[in-house]
């Protein structure tokens, strides 16, 4: 166990705020909401009565002073609190728990963890010899304003929404989703008001991303906010559809009072631009007119609970409530109204489960075992393995205004996320004594593949590519039909396929990357680098961001000399670099 | 529903059955396995057909086998194989007769018609998923679909009981792109990864990858050298990693170097044979689907997609009984003519059905309540019809079969235990078919 002595302190005070757009952005789509409602013709007393005015200049406010944001000492403070009470909830500070990683693991962590791509060997390099008490703190802010952090976490936001589709030509919103996300991230928009976003969203799903949500799921009610439910508050309340669960606690009734929010939402099909799309339409018409085809393309005024004894019948008529909060509306009331009375009851600080369900998620994704697993089943009745250490992990980020910058600061800046990685536990032993080995997910290792054999990135999802909807075209596209997986999905039960190996064995993409041709990455080192032990050292460098242990550099060149064809030997080496389970892993 | 086991003693006889046919087959797995690996010995004096046939006269006593034929889209029952010529409904649509009295189907299918004596129609299906992905998932999984249980598709459930762990190919393979091939109805779900099917584009071509970029003797050496550089990472946090990517690169490299993945290659076949089969990729398809089944796989799953017929209907739906007939008729007649037929059971179905009405576009939308499908081989008793609709094709006059129904007729013929339970990811035990009967009829009982 790193003792606290050890852990780099911060020396000076560090001012980081978040970038000046995210906090325009933020009140300025406040803004427009209020104005859009106004439009709409809503009734002013609809407006006090849910305390919208109220609100809307504690938003404004909160941006003109920025009270959530911490200095890097405040970060480290935060990290070492959340330490103390983990090794407390988890046996105590006898309990043995594994050093801290070295500076090569930890750099490679967190380029990836970051960045989404491994460190370049100048990088590892001058990382291992900085001598500065702070590197750690120092590298995790810097990547953090890279953006490539944007890029990164974009792409798993936008796979942990899409993999749940169950509209498949959901994959056109693929590419406006990512950008958005994209966006939102590296400004630091903070969580509350992203996911406002994509609650209220309207419009064109190749132009506004946020509609990414409501069009995986088709605009169908129900399937829309089982997936609000679940990606934002760690709660299945989905399993209440169709019966009263017995062990959960919400019923029936409620689910379908929380789709209420969203009748009058649908998402049709538009051939009019130059390329095919969906729009995500809202009806507030009391009528509306009858879908055809059994395709929803317009919503209806009011949701109805279907009667189970009698699924031909209209159901009972619903009345728009929160489970979490009560919060409710009348029925009649306007589309615009629903979703910003459930975006607002969401993303509440009144709402426990908003700030620990992203906690709970990031610390799993960067720790490696989420409080609860799998990462989007927080409750009602489910236990955390470290309920307190979770408690006040969410507790900053909701003090912190939801800035998920700072969330990943402190969370990175804990000895439990700066651990070495170990073989992950069994189901008796104690969590969190050691960070566990990751898989990459598919974009992660595109890139690092791309990086180490200066493969040119081209389009990706969304690009162009086959069919009417322009879907799935592109190399990364066609590497994530591969390797890419659902990131709500248990760690522990992540596995590889046969795919996936036969792709790094003997992919032509790869192969050609791999290769000692004249031009091609290796061919020039081959020629740069004439001592054998050298190009050796190189390559680990490129594949695995480490140096070689003495051992492999032996058996490395052990193998040169008995290939005797140099090219060969090499081309062979880096072949078992990038197919070893370590490139395919970050410790 | 309710209850874990059938109470009659019929069933208990069944299930007493299906436990005596495991072990002996499991011996049979292995007499097969030594056998072949003795004809691989002497491969390179044997052809590939006399290699073939000796692999088909040890394949005749092995386990089962299953073609899925699937019909994305919901092809339409009034077009196939429940013709309604003189009602409204029918449209222009003519019935003609087939190898079996008294079984009418569209005249679109008259290849089909003349290998009618292998096939049992199921003509009373019924479900209520009038949606493209539920449905899809729902005819895949027997469940509908939910996003805290990812249930495992049909290959992978019958995989996952029946296959032979230790066979160098992969035991379940989908062939062309269809949705099924994408979201939720994919694959292998709880049961995990393993249990994905190995996807195949298009058949016309090799499948990607499974050459290795390099001469056997040095991939043979790198994956040597592979594995003398796994102990760092091993000896780092990453004993659990390594070892599992040892076991998945062991399978695949076997993968890479059998002589049993020339069965992907059609060019092996003869002209002849794959002229049989016509030109078309779901010709192909099929062709592939039979030559992967004789060499020992045990769940393929072929598309042939474009069925949703919303616009134009009865020109349409002709156009793809014609992409589908000459393949379907074939693959029934060659598998009988290698003895093959007897232990492949071959499904050909889709989502739903489609409207009786016509609707203004000439086209027939959506419809759950009453479609079709079809069985042949595996024990089935073909040249019948089970079940009846009305004369307007509207409703179900006779033995409702519903998808649960269906499935337990599949395992059935395919010797899986339907009431087997696997564990999900959350830890709830579900069986391999929640409810049902087994349609005997389908089986001549």
């Amino acid at each position: 166990m790193l003792s606290k002595s050890s852990r780099p302190k911060s020396t000076r005070f560090q001012s980081v705020r978040p970038a000046p757009c995210g906090v325009a952005m933020g009140s300025a789509s406040a803004v427009l909401l209020y104005t859009n409602l106004l439009l709409r013709g809503l009734a002013a007393t609809a407006v006090s009565a849910i305390g919208m005015t109220a609100l809307l200049p504690g938003r404004a406010l909160a941006a003109d002073t920025e009270p959530g944001v911490a200095a890097a000492d405040a970060v480290a403070e935060l990290a070492a609190q959340i330490d103390r009470i983990l090794i407390e909830e988890t046996g105590g500070e006898s309990v043995e728990r594994a050093a801290q990683a070295g500076d090569e693991t930890f750099l490679r962590r967190v380029w990836l963890d970051v960045t989404g791509v491994p460190p370049a060997p100048e990088a590892v390099i001058s990382f291992t010899k900085d001598r500065d008490p702070d590197k750690r703190a120092k590298v995790v802010q810097s990547l953090l304003d890279d953006p490539r952090y944007g890029q990164n976490w974009a792409r798993y936001w936008r796979d942990v929404i899409l993999y749940r589709r169950t509209e498949e030509r959901a994959l056109l919103v693929s590419a406006s989703l990512e950008a958005f996300l994209k966006e939102q991230l590296n400004a630091n928009a903070p969580w509350d008001q992203i996911v406002s976003s994509f609650i209220t969203a309207e419009g064109d799903v190749r132009e506004n991303g946020a509609t990414g949500l409501i069009m995986a799921q088709g605009g169908q009610p129900e399937d829309v906010v089982s997936e609000i439910s679940r990606i934002f508050l760690g709660i299945q309340i989905q399993c209440a559809q169709c019966h009263d669960h017995p062990t959960d606690r919400w019923k029936r009734e409620q689910f379908h009072e929380l789709a209420a929010f969203f009748p009058r939402v649908a998402v049709r099909p538009d051939r009019t631009g130059p390329q095919r799309s969906f729009l995500v339409t809202v009806n507030d018409r009391p009528f509306a007119p009858r879908g055809n085809n059994n395709n929803r393309f317009v919503g209806s005024p009011e949701h109805y609970m279907p009667d189970l004894d009698d699924p031909a019948a209209r159901g009972t008529l619903m009345t728009p409530a929160f489970f979490v909060s009560g919060a409710a509306l009348e029925v009649g009331s306007p589309d615009a109204l629903r979703r910003w009375t459930l975006a607002t009851a969401v993303t509440s600080k009144e709402n426990p489960w908003f700030a620990k369900a992203l906690a709970n998620r990031l610390w799993a994704e960067l720790v490696g075992e989420g409080f609860y697993e799998p990462v989007d089943d927080l409750g009602p009745d489910r236990t955390a393995s470290a309920p307190r250490t979770l408690e006040h992990l969410a507790k900053a980020f909701s003090d912190s205004d939801y800035n998920i910058k700072q969330l990943m600061r402190v969370i990175m800046a804990t000895d439990a996320y700066q651990q070495a990685s170990r073989v992950r536990r069994g189901a008796e032993e104690s969590p969190f004594l050691a960070n566990c080995s990751q898989r990459l997910r598919g974009d992660q290792l595109y890139d690092a593949l791309a990086s180490l054999l200066g493969i040119p990135d081209q389009v990706g999802l969304g690009g162009p590519g086959r069919g009417p909807y322009g879907m799935g075209g592109g190399p990364r596209a066609l590497f994530n039909a591969t390797f890419g997986f659902d990131p709500s999905e248990r760690k522990d039960e992540l596995a590889g396929s046969i795919p996936q190996a036969l792709a790094m064995m003997n992919s032509p993409l790869i192969a050609a990357g791999a290769s000692a041709r004249r031009g091609s990455r290796l061919g020039r080192l081959l020629s740069e680098i004439p001592d054998n032990e050298q190009l050796v050292v190189e390559l680990y460098l490129r594949a695995l961001s480490r140096q070689p242990s003495e051992a492999e550099i032996r058996t490395c060149l052990r193998y040169v000399k008995e290939v005797g064809d140099r090219n060969e030997a090499f081309e062979d080496i880096l072949w078992s670099l990038i197919n070893s389970a370590e490139f395919l892993h970050r410790k | 529903m309710s209850s874990c086991r059938p109470s009659s003693s019929a069933s208990d006889n069944d299930w007493l059955r299906h436990e005596a046919f495991v072990r002996v087959d499991r011996r049979t797995v292995i007499d097969r396995r030594h056998f072949l690996r003795a004809v691989g010995g002497g491969a390179a004096a044997l052809s590939w057909s006399q290699a073939l046939s000796l692999q088909a006269a040890a394949l005749k006593q092995r386990n089962r086998a299953c073609i899925l034929l699937w019909m994305q889209g919901g092809p339409s029952q009034f077009e196939t194989f429940d013709p309604k010529p003189g009602h409204e409904n029918g449209g222009p649509t003519k019935a003609i007769s087939t190898s079996a009295p008294g079984v009418e189907i569209s005249e679109n299918l008259p290849r089909t018609a003349q290998a009618m004596k292998h096939i049992c129609l199921l003509r009373s299906l019924t479900s209520k998923e009038g949606s493209h992905p539920r449905a899809t998932f729902l005819m895949h999984t027997g469940y509908l679909p939910t996003s805290s249980v990812k249930h495992p598709t049909l290959g992978a459930l019958v995989t996952h009981q029946i296959a032979d762990r230790e066979f160098e190919l992969p035991s379940f393979v989908r062939i062309g792109q269809g949705r099924a091939g994408g979201g939720a109805s994919a694959g292998g779900g709880f049961l995990g990864v393993e249990f994905d099917p190995f996807s195949v584009a298009s058949a016309q071509r090799p499948p990607d990858n499974v050459q290795p970029a390099t001469t056997e003797a040095r991939f043979r050496r790198r994956l040597k050298l592979l594995g003398r550089l796994q102990d760092e990472y091993a000896s780092s946090g990453g004993r659990q990693e390594v070892a599992d990517h040892e076991k998945l690169y062991g399978k695949a490299s076997k993968m890479v170097l059998s002589p049993k993945t020339g069965a992907f290659d059609l060019s092996k076949e003869p002209e002849k044979v794959r002229a049989a089969y016509g030109d078309s990729p779901f010709g192909a398809g099929c062709l592939l689907a039979r030559r992967l089944v004789e060499t020992g796989v045990t769940f393929v799953e072929v598309n042939l997609g474009n069925w949703d017929t919303h616009l134009d209907n009865f020109a349409r739906t002709k156009e793809l009984c014609g992409q589908m007939d000459q393949p379907y008729a074939q693959l029934l007649t060659d598998l009988e003519d290698r003895g093959l037929l007897e232990s492949t059971l071959v499904v050909w179905m889709g989502e739903f059905g489609r409207t009786p009405r016509i609707n203004p576009r000439g086209g027939r939308d959506h419809y759950p309540r009453a479609f079709c499908a079809a069985l042949a081989g595996g024990g089935v008793q073909g040249g019948q019809a089970i079940g009846r609709t009305d004369a307007a094709g509207a409703s179900i006059d006779d033995r409702p079969i519903g998808v649960a129904d269906l499935f337990r007729t599949i395992c059935h013929g395919l010797k899986v235990n339907a009431d087997q339970e696997n564990m999900s990811g959350i830890g709830r035990p579900i069986k391999v078919v929640d409810g049902g009967e087994t349609v005997r009829e389908v089986f001549g009982a």
